[in-house]
């Protein structure tokens, strides 16, 4: 379906590092390790901790290969699945910020758009043609910002507030409603 | 929080990891659910959802393409995960290339179950290391089947590697020889795959080279006091050091 992806059977290769094949994991490596690497270099904007996460994230690859559960999800997306969450780990636990205790029920109240109505896309978010798009489409651009600035960029809830100028319960608000819109949309 | 739209009994397990996935979460929260995620599949379900869900946005990443050396350093690691495998399996092969029964033997699988059982050793309580070891092999395929430890020389402990198949008619029965002796003696019947402890009061203190080996004999045990039926596992005590 997709024309763009060549055909990569990453359930295979992960049965064959699984297997001890060493080649197996080199040829998921050749396949994705550009990807994850631009992946984890966003989240972590150091490029020696990226290549220390890529490295980390392709031992885990290839010691949790025969544990992979393809009933969970694509054998692609544990890789950066794994990739990801090594990279937020690595980021917040360098972040040293204090974490403000929001009253949620006063954050809800908070969630109005009013004055955010003029905000435009900041990135450039059009690139993956298929249903999440179509429901990021159904978000105002300021809490569509808000969710790629986290997933993207790994920003911290405070660093999403600092850079688009928003109080911080109000930034919460939207992401919470934003990812219940998208569940809802995506299913 | 009374009137959020599409509220759910299921909504808050939904929202942490929606956010965890996000990375929105602190550090502490990070870890109380990765903490969480092994026991609870409502929440790892919920978790693997909104990682397909938001996979698409990987995408808005530029790729960069990784230097030559990231590879190279990675399969460094490979190696080293398996060095310290390999370690013990030399040290294993040194004495066994030392006696002839052993000769040749040094397949993988045959190492690889040595490691298990070095393992399991090592980790038995904590008890001092064995004096002597014994790996107990199939004639045949040279398969280790079993492993002998010795802490002291009063007791030894017989360890199965694999459950072996006995026919219902038919029972394993245990035996040792020492090199001066005058045939081997019974150490009991054993059940396929399970430990048994054996007291060697009655015998001679273990020595180097001592005969172990298990034989099938009818259910009740070799009649005649020694071993009638064909060896299924064999294998000679070694002092470790």
């Amino acid at each position: 379906m997709s024309l763009h992806e060549p055909l990569f059977d990453y359930e295979a290769a992960l049965d064959a590092c699984a297997r001890g094949e060493r080649r197996a994991l080199e040829r998921l490596y050749e396949q994705e390790s550009a990807r994850l690497l631009g992946v984890a270099q966003r989240l972590v904007r150091d490029s020696a901790l990226a290549q220390d996460i890529v490295h980390d994230a392709f031992i885990k690859i290839w010691t949790g290969a025969a544990s992979f559960d393809k009933s969970r999800g694509s054998a692609r997306g544990w890789m950066f699945t794994i990739t990801r969450h090594l990279a937020l780990n690595a980021i917040r636990n360098n972040a040293r910020e204090v974490q403000s205790e929001d009253d949620e029920d006063h954050a809800e109240a908070q969630a109005t758009l009013e004055g955010w109505n003029e905000t435009v896309d900041s990135f450039d978010w059009r690139v993956n043609p298929g249903r999440i798009e179509f429901c990021l489409d159904q978000l105002e651009p300021v809490r569509r910002n808000c969710v790629f600035h986290a997933y993207v960029d790994g920003y911290s809830h405070q660093e999403i507030a600092q850079k688009i100028g928003a109080p911080l319960g109000t930034v919460k608000a939207w992401i919470k409603r934003s990812l219940n819109a998208l569940r809802e949309c995506i299913g | 929080m009374s009137n959020t739209s599409g509220t759910e009994p299921q909504t808050p397990l939904n929202e942490l990891a929606g956010e965890y996935v996000l990375g929105t979460l602190s550090v502490q929260q990070r870890i109380e659910v990765e903490r969480r995620l092994p026991h609870e599949p409502a929440l790892q379900a919920a978790v693997d959802a909104w990682e397909e869900r938001l996979l698409p946005l990987t995408a808005m990443a530029e790729p960069q393409t990784p230097p030559p050396r990231l590879w190279a350093r990675i399969e460094r690691s490979l190696d080293d995960l398996l060095a310290p495998q390999q370690a013990v399996i030399r040290d294993v092969q040194s004495w066994w290339n030392n006696l002839s029964i052993w000769r040749g033997l040094a397949g993988a699988g045959l190492a690889a179950s040595l490691v298990l059982g070095m393992t399991l050793l090592t980790q038995s309580r904590s008890t001092p290391a064995p004096s002597y070891l014994v790996v107990l092999v199939a004639p045949q395929d040279k398969a280790p089947g079993w492993v002998v430890q010795a802490s002291n020389s009063q007791e030894i402990q017989l360890i199965p590697l694999s459950v072996t198949e006995v026919p219902a008619d038919k029972a394993l029965e245990f035996w040792t020889k020492g090199d001066d002796w005058h045939g081997p003696v019974s150490l009991g019947l054993v059940k396929p795959g399970q430990s048994l402890h054996v007291p060697l009061d009655k015998l001679p203190p273990l020595q180097p080279n001592q005969l172990f080996e298990l034989t099938l004999e009818q259910a009740t045990g070799s009649p005649i006091g020694k071993p009638t039926g064909p060896i299924q596992f064999i294998g000679r005590a070694v002092k470790v050091i």
